[in-house]
């Protein structure tokens, strides 16, 4: 059956959980001036990207990354699947550790770290031990209740914009490439696409749709770096560790009885980045059993989850944080290039044969 | 088998119960007090705090003044925290009050320490006291407004505000203080005579710091120049009063050789209200060109003097300057800025009454 909706609203929803919160900082922190030019690089390698990576899969109906690796050779699934699990776990760690502090220092400031990080994981992984279908099946129920809700208050944000903040509009110098920050902003870019060669097995869909869908995702890039820059400046936008998140703030809706509407907005992101963490769980664990046939999945996924819970617990404060996000960028950008080009490549191989 | 399995769920649910007690260190609302209006001077080297709390008591709601001293606000808020029964919430503050002479010293600290710890709204609004604030709050006390927010209603659009109060919040004066191109004004106010308060102008802010003062007619023409909606306003010439119902702002700059020109025209639609002696239509209209041309102007020079670009003058050549030439914006080219200023007059109508 073609489930294709419910593919294109997790995609969406695990984008938009990623973009709105590190990647303003991260871009704005890139550069000074002409932000648009490194969004638009961003957005160009998501597409390319995603057009090799879906394009790859074509040639393989039916079939899972794992399988269509296992089904070349050993040597090429340990080559190309062994990053990709490090990168997962990473990612695991990374997502639960920064968004765990990112609630504390939004608004649970009282409540300790480990609780947030427990309660986190431990969504996801009942999601996640539920398997594809019911994560998807949830994406689509949060995304009835809070998606009106995340497009509603983003109009909003508009509110106390100055255009003349837009300029200087063009960057003569492209100091971005030599700023990590550039590259770590890849983490919304390109940290969400991979599942989708992990659901053939489960759900199949349609590739016109997706990228439909991800066009959907260009003013989310474009606008969350852009309304905190119209909203502050340049000059101020960079002394803020989420700008998004203190520009909504000074959004007034006196119609509104809940004097702050960023509060909806990001419980709405957190559900979202918590189907976001069972996602990536869930693909770590399908290799996992590949690799360790014998054990149970459950069991799999409660290790795991054990074990990544006490990692997190290992990183002590933010900028510990951004170090291991520096760390990751390396792995990711093997996995973005590597995974979609390798797929397309085998997939043209298989063609020819 | 099966009775396992029913077991599991039950112990599961059950753990599910200790989550009932909700987050933690959670207070309840009753336990909270939720000051409206925050007042702060500055001692020798620490901030006193006044907050004001509106009680609600026998149908009525009272207000209540506390007040507590420290190094840094939180410990001043901790400290008052601590000599109350209940625990102090900023949550829902709505204005900050500064005493002159701590926002003649800088507010930098204090307000980026507002926008830190989220404590405080961004969207509170800052105003000034000039007089002694001691007793500006004690006489806020004493006011018999019964919903204890009458400072906060005297800023808000839909209730007390006018045109002649500038109105600034949190977030606008962090702007400020980092921004290359805008600064802020921010209302300042009296203890009224026989009002609460009484408005005695604007404080012009330059990167967080008190420079300059400028009356509350000067307010009216910086609302009118920010595009601010100045309706309702009754403005007094030589011949009479008007009602201002539009205005508009056009703007054209320029830059040459390293030199900034400026040519602003303020479109004004009013209506007649007043007249005194045999004043005609086209008296009124020079009469008011002039007078808020050279009001302007008047104002103008004092803010270049203090090179405090309250009008946001620099976001104009945001895309003429470079940017880092656009960080000396307010020494290098505000200071020299020349500025046509011209005001257009249009009477809509004359009431009721002919006017010739």
């Amino acid at each position: 059956m073609d489930r294709s909706f419910q593919v294109v609203i997790m995609y969406i929803l695990t984008h938009l959980s990623l973009i709105f919160f590190l990647y303003p900082r991260n871009i704005i922190a890139s550069t000074d001036e002409g932000h648009w030019i490194p969004i638009i690089i961003g957005l160009l390698f998501h597409f390319v990207t995603i057009t090799t990576y879906l394009k790859g899969l074509s040639y393989f109906p039916k079939k899972d990354l794992i399988n269509i690796y296992l089904g070349i050779g050993k040597g090429v699934a340990i080559f190309f699947l062994i990053p990709t699990t490090l990168y997962f776990l990473m990612i695991i760690i990374l997502t639960i550790r920064a968004y765990s502090e990112i609630i504390s220092i939004v608004f649970l400031s009282k409540t300790p770290l480990w609780a947030i990080m427990a309660f986190l994981l431990f969504m996801s992984t009942y999601l996640a031990s539920k398997g594809v279908e019911a994560i998807f099946r949830t994406g689509v129920l949060i995304a009835f209740l809070f998606l009106p809700l995340i497009i509603l208050i983003f109009c909003s944000s508009v509110q106390n914009v100055d255009w003349h903040y837009l300029f200087p509009i063009v960057d003569k110098e492209f100091t971005f490439f030599t700023n990590s920050s550039f590259y770590v902003s890849f983490f919304a870019v390109g940290g969400g696409f991979l599942f989708l060669g992990f659901i053939p097995p489960f759900l199949s869909y349609q590739r016109k749709k997706i990228l439909i869908g991800a066009l959907f995702l260009i003013p989310c890039f474009v606008l969350s770096v852009y309304i905190p820059i119209l909203t502050f400046g340049q000059a101020t936008a960079s002394t803020l560790l989420f700008p998004f998140v203190v520009a909504l703030d000074t959004v007034e809706m006196d119609w509104l009885i809940f004097d702050r509407v960023t509060m909806f907005f990001l419980m709405s992101l957190i559900t979202f980045i918590m189907l976001y963490i069972s996602l990536v769980l869930w693909k770590t664990i399908r290799i996992a059993n590949v690799c360790f046939p014998s054990f149970k999945p459950t069991f799999l996924t409660i290790t795991l989850s054990a074990s990544i819970f006490i990692l997190c617990l290992l990183i002590p404060n933010w900028n510990d944080i951004e170090r291991v996000f520096l760390w990751n960028t390396y792995l990711r950008f093997y996995v973005m290039v590597a995974i979609p080009i390798s797929v397309f490549y085998f997939g043209k191989r298989l063609r020819k044969e | 088998m099966r009775t396992f399995k029913k077991l599991r769920v039950i112990i599961l649910i059950s753990f599910l119960a200790s989550t009932l007690c909700a987050c933690w260190d959670n207070k309840d609302i009753n336990h909270r007090v939720l000051p409206v209006v925050l007042g702060i001077s500055l001692l020798k080297d620490e901030y006193k705090l006044f907050l004001q709390i509106p009680q609600p008591s026998q149908g009525t709601i009272k207000t209540k003044v506390v007040m507590g001293t420290g190094k840094t606000i939180s410990q001043a808020v901790d400290k008052i925290s601590t000599n109350m029964e209940s625990s102090v919430d900023l949550l829902h503050l709505k204005v900050i009050v500064f005493e002159k002479k701590l926002a003649q010293k800088g507010m930098k600290d204090l307000i980026s320490g507002f926008m830190r710890s989220r404590d405080v709204s961004p969207k509170a609004m800052v105003a000034i006291c000039d007089d002694d604030i001691n007793l500006f709050f004690s006489k806020m006390k004493q006011s018999s407004e019964p919903q204890g927010t009458a400072l906060l209603e005297y800023f808000e659009k839909n209730a007390g505000w006018n045109p002649q109060i500038a109105l600034t919040s949190v977030w606008e004066t962090y702007r400020s203080i980092h921004s290359y191109t805008q600064d802020v004004a921010i209302p300042m106010l009296k203890i009224g005579k026989s009002t609460l308060v009484e408005q005695v102008g604007s404080a012009v802010i330059k990167q967080g710091k008190m420079v300059e003062q400028i009356n509350s007619d000067e307010t009216l023409l910086f609302n009118a120049f920010n595009d601010e909606s100045t309706n309702g306003k009754i403005e007094v010439t030589h011949d009479g009063s008007v009602l201002i119902l539009g205005n508009k702002m056009k703007h054209k700059s320029k830059f040459i050789n390293e030199k900034a020109y400026l040519k602003s025209k303020l479109k004004l639609k009013v209506s007649i209200l007043e007249t005194t002696g045999n004043a005609t239509l086209e008296s009124i209209k020079s009469d008011m060109e002039k007078l808020l041309t050279s009001r302007f102007n008047k104002m103008f020079t004092k803010l270049q003097n203090s090179e405090a670009d309250i009008l946001g003058l620099g976001q104009f050549y945001r895309k003429k300057i470079p940017r880092k030439e656009l960080k000396n914006w307010r020494s290098e080219y505000y200071s020299k800025l020349s500025m046509d200023f011209q005001v257009q007059v249009d009477i809509q109508n004359g009431g009721n009454l002919i006017t010739r």
